[in-house]
């Protein structure tokens, strides 16, 4: 709100913050909560409270605003309801790999996608906003609302339960 | 090794000594496989132009919304509603009475107590109905004849004078520079400029440009007015004039003769061609009427 410029309310700077966010916001309540549909409606609904409340915030805190509201809404949403991570169907790509390579890929894929649903939503959602959406450990940590070391914790931890998982240890 | 070595590696934070240690470790090549495999990991599709076209029409069916926090309609609301306190208060507990009457009017007013008003044209009185029984009280001006039913202080308050009665008929008339109460029967109590006077039946009390004159006392038993006459005894022409102005809803026009002279005499309050000819006939006087003015001319002595 310093220069009217940049003022959420304007359509110009909002547009930008919809275009580079929505999907990451989107991947995040994904990670966290797996529901395609609800990740959906909730990034839609945070970023009308946006535009609602668009004198209010300013731009450079927008982004943490759309996360944060995300995310209580989705928990709104949620409440007692358990939503089991699930992955999106591997791509058939044509591949020169012989068929037992391809097994066995398709079966670590499979173990990954286990292991990835059985991790805490916390480190799900780090993990996979860093391997995914290659999303820095800083930019997170803004996000999320928690320091890089915490984030670093998760990333940590994440790691270490997916190997120990796949590995059955 | 650091701590969250993990997460350092895959960051390239480590240093080449870690490094090498790390890579010769037997977990090295799950992690190396996990990292890989999970960076090739699909979410589901997010179609950022569609989201962002419905975005949009979202935001322009919630514009409501955001006019709804406008201040100046809270301001709006709260002022309507404070509006309607106000008048509701005004309706349930306004007792108050206003009477008024135009020029060439009269209007009979009966007052809770059964007390008779009759206002003269061109006046008004306000009065409270709330325990009027108690107080008798009302203000007047311009001209009233009032048939006072017995019960207690019955007080009329005008800008010249305060008459208080206990039950009588009696007129008050408050006129510009003019103030005369003529009690018809009773006794009629006269405040004027602090002073007292008691009123008998049959005797008027006249204030004429704050002078006491001295008059004489009404020949009837109510004043000449509620009959539809104007009765004036000794009276400056200009009073005169003016309750003819007040009776027919004109102007006249009386720059040419002298208002002072005194007129005694009556005029009708139905006809204004005898009204005036009662007037100017005995006075030497001419006049022209048009429409709703009236013009006189003194008649030359020739």
């Amino acid at each position: 709100m310093d220069t009217p410029k940049q003022n959420v309310c304007e359509e110009q700077v909002y547009n930008e913050l919809f275009k580079t966010n929505s999907k990451t916001v989107f991947n995040y309540l994904y990670y966290k909560y797996g529901n395609e549909e609800k990740a959906y409606d909730v990034v839609q609904e945070a970023f009308i409270k946006l535009w609602e409340n668009c004198k209010k915030v300013a731009p450079e805190k927008a982004k943490s605003f759309v996360y944060t509201v995300a995310n209580n809404l989705y928990l709104n949403v949620l409440k007692a309801e358990k939503v089991r991570f699930k992955h999106a169907k591997e791509t058939l790509e044509v591949t020169h790999e012989s068929p037992e390579f391809l097994l066995e890929e398709k079966q670590f894929k499979l173990k990954l996608e286990q292991a990835l649903s059985d991790l805490p939503e916390n480190q799900r959602s780090t993990f996979l906003l860093n391997r995914i959406d290659g999303k820095k450990y800083k930019e997170i940590a803004e996000l999320e609302g928690v320091s890089v070391k915490a984030i670093e914790k998760r990333m940590h931890l994440a790691l270490k339960s997916l190997r120990e998982k796949i590995d059955g240890i | 090794m650091q701590e969250n070595y993990l997460a350092k590696w895959l960051n390239n934070e480590l240093t080449d000594a870690e490094l090498e240690a790390f890579k010769k470790s037997d977990e090295y090549a799950s992690y190396k496989k996990i990292a890989t495999v999970s960076s090739s990991l699909e979410t589901p599709e997010f179609d950022i132009e569609k989201a962002f076209a419905e975005n949009k029409l979202a935001r322009k069916t919630t514009k409501g919304k955001v006019v709804k926090l406008n201040p100046s309609k809270i301001f709006t609301r709260i002022a309507a509603a404070i509006v309607l306190f106000i008048a509701g208060a005004y309706f349930f507990m306004n007792t108050n009475e206003h009477v008024e009457t135009a020029l060439a009017q009269t209007e009979l007013i009966t007052l809770p107590d059964a007390s008779e008003v009759v206002l003269n044209a061109d006046s008004q009185m306000d009065y409270s109905i709330k325990n009027w029984d108690q107080k008798r009280h009302l203000t007047l001006n311009g001209e009233a004849y009032f048939k006072v039913a017995k019960g207690k202080k019955f007080t009329v308050e005008t800008s010249s004078g305060t008459i208080q009665v206990l039950g009588t008929q009696f007129n008050v008339t408050n006129r510009p520079n003019y103030f005369k109460v003529t009690c018809f029967e009773g006794l009629v109590s006269v405040t004027y400029k602090n002073k007292t006077l008691k009123l008998p039946a049959g005797t008027s009390f006249l204030v004429l440009n704050d002078k006491i004159i001295p008059t004489e006392a009404p020949k009837t038993d109510k004043p000449s007015w509620i009959t539809n006459e104007s009765t004036f005894t000794s009276i400056p022409l200009n009073f005169v004039l003016a309750e003819l102005e007040r009776q027919y809803n004109v102007t006249i026009s009386s720059s040419s003769i002298n208002t002072n002279t005194l007129f005694t005499g009556t005029f009708t309050n139905k006809n204004i061609d005898s009204a005036l000819k009662s007037i100017c006939v005995p006075n030497n006087i001419t006049y022209t009427l048009e429409g709703n003015k009236v013009i006189l001319h003194a008649k030359n002595a020739e």
